[in-house]
């Protein structure tokens, strides 16, 4: 036996057996450890080799030790075992085996066995993957279960079938190990038992045991980490989502390419260690919410709704037709209904795949009357992305249009949801029918810290991160928004941004819709923002840098006069201001912010350069607060004069957390005066009092003589040549050196002589390569320069072959 | 400080013996011939032990710079300048107590591409008669000198005068022969011959003083890599040349370098193999340890190094 494991940690003991005699079990076990034990339990049909990771990781700080359930792995056969059962002997084996803090750690069927021994022990902590301890209500026997139960003898014993696709479901690698203790009939035998004891029905034998766990699970009020596999057809995401209503407090890393050996396919160790890390105050900073300022005198987002139940005049406008007010609240108080009518549970997830129209507006209304969570996914991110989104909110509802709810249910966007449709679809609730009843639905009351809705970053420049808006952030958005932009109730406002079209309840604004596709977003020409604002009194726009130069491309010398623009998404150019400016006529405003926390800044003087280069996005909106700290260490503040660093942001209104992201949330949060910050990613400083944007941090050039912000490098070569350019990092980290990119046709070259002499002496820094070539853009904005992987292709150029 | 300097008639060693003159250093030169530096010039052959142990009596230190460079030398000559001309310098330097050994970094160069590398890559890669006895030598140097050593290995030096890259360059541009790997896209650091003569004169004042600096080969470069093809319009442009330089696909070049330096029944081909792989990928340095230690920084950018090269050739 190796596989990678230690031969010194494997170990033979003796517990004692649940009929009262003892049992011999074999366990791997890595020896003392200063900061505690931890004891792994595995599932079916494996064995302790699934903790490799963990062993190999968090040894020797901790005592990690993998049992082999009685007849499981190398453990002794022959003596058949129900889930109280392994309860007791994992207890017992604790018991005997543990001194000091203990963290139980389980996959698969072994969770529920963790989760009942957690019952009767003291444990610090809790860690499951994969795992089940009831089936949610509303889920059907997974199939590969349901299939194995059916034959159970013939699937799982007398063949290896189950054992075989089991190890089939991770890398080869790991085959021959997850095997290898199984490979003859007899050897099974434990296999089929735990099988057929799985229990489904209440007459089966362990079906109390299961609810008791379940009931453990639900009162533990200890620290819960679940590791989840996005792959896994077993345990897919409705799992997780009963686990995280049975322990909310738990954090979750979910690894949405690794499939149900996750503890195989995803470096858990590495997340394990530092959360354990955490838990000894190494990283208090933790993901609770903070306090949510705007908690006194809440009024939630529905609450303003609820005052213009007669009022006939429009809340939305578009091609799909005009929704009124009195509309609005009528008929999501209809769709309310019939959700709840359906069986609808508060704080259940609802996934929206309606495209931006009267139909959004009803539907987000409606769930939030209801008690739900809107999930907000952007359609313009593909297919693909969109999938992998909905997926990872484990929504256990999904509204859309049939065609959509078609596509969504054919390719398992949602597996186990319900679903919900404005028509009629097969096996969807009706939300265009109260149903019998006719009394007024009465909206079931949030408060600040209930989770209002999750939204999701681009994924413009990564994987898309899912972001949790509570009720309260929401309603500090609204409080500052309309003020601060002079976003009055009455007027219009309209925008290319298909999720923005969700703020006009809010703002008690009428949203204008223009008529154009909105998952593409240079499709926005000037003839549909005109058509736009012949609808209504237009005072406000918000639009993408790809749609303001569409409309610019096509204005022709028209103009569209609307009171203020504001251009967010990607930095903006200052000829681009220049250009809005003179076809709007007027104030044009770039405010920074993000999708964690929008909006930073007021975005006033856009054509404003620092002078560390940069343009300016304003000033912060009065209850935000902007830290800048040294590039990597968040906890070191700089202060205007020490230049440019990182830039951090708190504000009442943003975000409460990454969902289901344990890593990129820890690694988000930074404290400062007792406030919780959030990591932009992004750098710049402040001056006079304006924040200037100075790109991702991600792209800074990490040069021989210090970092060089790309926005930086670039400005002034931009004025030089008079187009686009983008500044990377060529060679390694610290050692880098200055590649500019002029925008040109094809794939890159080395640019003639003279622009390369224009570009030096334009540039205040040492320029190794000037290049010319097209620039990538991502899909969404079509803006935003994908410099990471610019660098790379000028990397690879410029070290020829 | 009594310097000799070995190979002082080459382009480098003589403005490394200009350089130490000129800050007041007593200065013989050996070589072959004699050196038109201006200083003192004793003439003999490297290879012979009795000449260079005269020629470095009563000095304080030894810069050897003598080597056969040359496309694909003959084992025989490039072991006897190479490698016995290095022993005998060794020996004598014994005496003297301070060594400055000039390397190369083609000794280390494998055919790939060198991205920002450090002190790195140090095993030696050598294939054909220079680069195996360059390397033979300064491995020679850094196991056996007893004197206090440093090594240094220029990066590609250019300037007015230069033969080997202007010359070379200019030469087959003006031949209508001048052809580059993919447009000329790689990266590459180059030494202008001052920079580089002033790392080899700094490196000399380290084997007095820097423990640091001893017993390891350290690259010298410009520490401003271009793509060659701009380097190389840099040069035509200095000459006075505007032609057209011809792209071939690297892999091509590669090729042709193979077979032509196989085949080729001369001394010097028109192209080998390594040079092929020279002029195809990056290569440039990490420069920051070489230039603490050295206590060295080059002064002259590309477009400094290409305006001193326009007037020269506007001179000549």
């Amino acid at each position: 036996m190796s596989w990678g494991l230690d031969p010194a940690w494997s170990r033979r003991v003796s517990i004692d057996g649940s009929d009262g005699r003892p049992v011999d079990w074999h366990v791997l076990d890595t020896g003392p450890g200063p900061a505690g034990t931890i004891v792994c339990v595995h599932g079916n049909p494996s064995w302790g080799y699934v903790w490799r990771d963990l062993l190999a990781t968090l040894a020797p700080q901790w005592r990690v030790i993998a049992i082999d359930q009685t007849g499981m792995g190398w453990s002794e056969r022959g003596r058949p075992r129900r889930l109280a059962d392994r309860v007791a002997e994992l207890a017992a084996f604790c018991r005997q085996e543990v001194t000091g803090p203990l963290v139980l750690a389980a996959h698969d069927w072994g969770g529920p066995v963790a989760v009942g021994a957690s019952g009767l022990l003291e444990v610090e902590a809790l860690i499951l993957a994969n795992t089940a301890v009831a089936k949610p209500d509303d889920v059907a026997v997974p199939p590969l279960i349901a299939a194995a139960r059916s034959l159970v003898d013939l699937s799982c014993r007398q063949t290896p079938a189950f054992v075989g696709g089991t190890a089939r479901m991770t890398d080869k690698v790991h085959r021959d190990a997850l095997r290898a203790p199984y490979r003859s009939a007899d050897r099974r035998e434990a296999v089929r038992d735990f099988v057929a004891d799985i229990p489904v029905m209440e007459s089966d034998p362990s079906y109390a045991t299961l609810q008791e766990c379940a009931a453990v699970l639900d009162h533990l009020q200890r620290p819960t980490l679940l590791l989840w596999g996005g792959r896994d057809p077993v345990f897919h995401d409705r799992f997780l989502a009963d686990l995280r209503r049975r322990a909310p407090h738990a954090d979750i890393e979910r690894f949405p390419d690794a499939a149900h050996l996750v503890t195989l396919d995803a470096p858990v160790g590495a997340v394990v260690a530092r959360w354990l890390d955490g838990l000894n105050g190494l990283n208090a900073l933790g993901t609770s919410a903070t306090p949510v300022a705007a908690a006194a005198g809440f009024e939630s987002v529905l609450a303003s709704l609820a005052t213009r139940t007669e009022d006939t005049s429009a809340a939305y406008d578009g091609p799909d037709g005009v929704l009124s007010w009195a509309d609005l609240d009528a008929r999501s108080s209809v769709a309310a209904r019939a959700l709840h009518d359906a069986g609808f549970r508060p704080g259940s997830r609802v996934s929206l795949l309606v495209p931006p129209s009267c139909d959004l507006l009803v539907a987000a209304a409606a769930v939030w009357k209801v008690g739900g969570i809107p999930v907000v996914a952007d359609a313009s991110a593909g297919l693909r992305p969109l999938r992998r989104l909905v997926r990872a909110s484990a929504p256990s509802w999904t509204i859309g249009t049939p065609a959509i709810l078609a596509l969504a249910r054919t390719l398992r966007f949602a597996p186990g949801s319900r679903s919900a449709c404005f028509s009629s679809f097969p096996g969807s609730v009706r939300l265009d029918r109260a149903g019998g009843s006719r009394t007024p639905f009465t909206p079931v009351a949030a408060t600040a810290t209930d989770v209002a809705a999750i939204v999701h970053t681009s994924g413009a420049t990564g994987p898309a991160k899912a972001v949790r808006y509570t009720h309260g952030a929401l309603a500090a958005q609204r409080d500052v928004v309309g003020p601060l932009f002079h976003m009055e109730p009455g007027d219009a406002f309209t925008t290319s941004f298909g999720p923005f079209m969700l703020l006009a309840p809010s703002l008690q604004m009428t949203c204008v819709r223009p008529d154009f596709d909105v998952s593409e977003p240079a499709a926005l020409g000037f003839d549909e923002l005109a058509a736009a604002l012949g609808k209504a009194r237009v005072t406000v726009a918000w639009l993408s840098p790809a749609s303001a130069r569409r409309i610019i491309d096509t204005a022709r010398g028209r103009t569209a006069p609307i009171d203020l623009v504001m251009l967010a998404g990607a930095p903006i150019p200052a000829d681009m201001v220049e250009d809005v400016r003179r076809i709007t006529g007027g104030d044009v405003r770039a405010p920074y912010g993000m999708t964690e926390c929008l909006p930073v800044t007021d975005g006033c003087e856009p054509d404003r350069i620092g002078r560390l280069g940069g343009n300016s996005t304003g000033r912060p909106v009065p209850g935000s607060t902007i830290v800048i700290t040294q590039l990597g260490d968040p906890s070191s503040p700089l202060v205007p004069e020490d230049g440019w660093g990182e830039i951090l942001v708190h504000a009442p209104w943003m975000f409460d957390g990454y969902d289901a992201a344990w890593s990129a949330d820890a690694d988000t949060w930074a404290r400062h005066d007792g406030l919780r910050f959030h990591r932009t990613g992004d750098v710049g400083y402040i001056e006079d009092e304006l924040l200037i944007h100075l790109g991702r941090l991600r792209h800074v050039i990490e040069a021989a003589d210090g970092p060089l912000a790309s926005v930086a490098v670039e400005g002034p070569v931009r004025s030089a040549v008079g187009c686009t350019v983008a500044a990377v990092g060529v060679g390694p980290a610290g050692h880098q050196v200055l590649c500019i990119v002029v925008q040109g046709e094809g794939s890159l070259r080395v640019a003639d002589h003279e622009m390369a002499t224009m570009v030096r002496g334009a540039c205040p820094h040492r320029v190794a390569a000037v290049l010319q070539g097209t620039l990538p853009v991502d899909r969404r904005h079509q803006s935003k320069i994908d410099r990471t992987a610019l660098g790379l292709e000028a990397a690879h150029f410029l070290a020829g072959r | 400080m009594k310097v000799l300097v070995t190979g002082g008639s080459s382009l480098l060693g003589r403005t490394v013996a200009q350089q130490l003159a000129s800050r007041g250093d007593q200065v013989t030169c050996f070589q072959r011939s004699p050196s038109g530096t201006g200083t003192t010039d004793v003439l003999g052959d490297i290879r012979d032990p009795v000449a260079v142990l005269q020629a470095a009596a009563g000095h304080d230190a030894i810069v050897h710079l003598a080597a056969l460079v040359a496309p694909r030398p003959s084992w025989e000559a490039a072991y006897g300048i190479n490698v016995l001309g290095t022993r005998n310098v060794v020996t004598a330097a014994a005496r003297c107590g301070r060594l400055l050994h000039v390397s190369s970094p083609s000794v280390a160069f494998d055919g790939h591409a060198s991205v920002g590398a450090g002190v790195e890559p140090a095993r030696y890669q050598g294939r054909d008669a220079y680069t195996r006895t360059k390397a033979i030598a300064e491995q020679y140097v850094l196991e056996h000198s007893v004197a206090a050593t440093v090594v240094i290995r220029p990066h590609l030096v250019w300037g007015p005068g230069d033969t080997q890259l202007v010359g070379r360059i200019v030469e087959r541009a003006r031949q209508g022969r001048l052809v580059l790997p993919d447009h000329g896209r790689a990266l590459v650091d180059t030494t202008y011959v001052d920079d580089a003569a002033a790392a080899i004169v700094a490196g000399l004042d380290r084997t007095g003083e820097s423990t640091e600096a001893l017993g390891r080969a350290w690259v010298v470069t410009g520490d401003d890599p271009r793509p060659l093809a701009e380097l190389v319009s840099g040069i035509l442009g200095a000459a006075g040349l505007d032609v057209a330089v011809r792209s071939v696909p690297a892999p091509v070049v590669g090729l042709a370098g193979r077979i032509v330096g196989r085949l080729w029944p001369g001394e010097e081909p028109p192209l080998t193999y390594f040079a092929a792989r020279q002029l195809s990928v990056a290569h440039w340095f990490d420069q920051s340890d070489t230039q603490r230690v050295l206590r060295w920084q080059p002064e002259v950018s590309v477009e400094r190094g290409i305006e001193e090269l326009k007037e020269w050739f506007a001179r000549s």
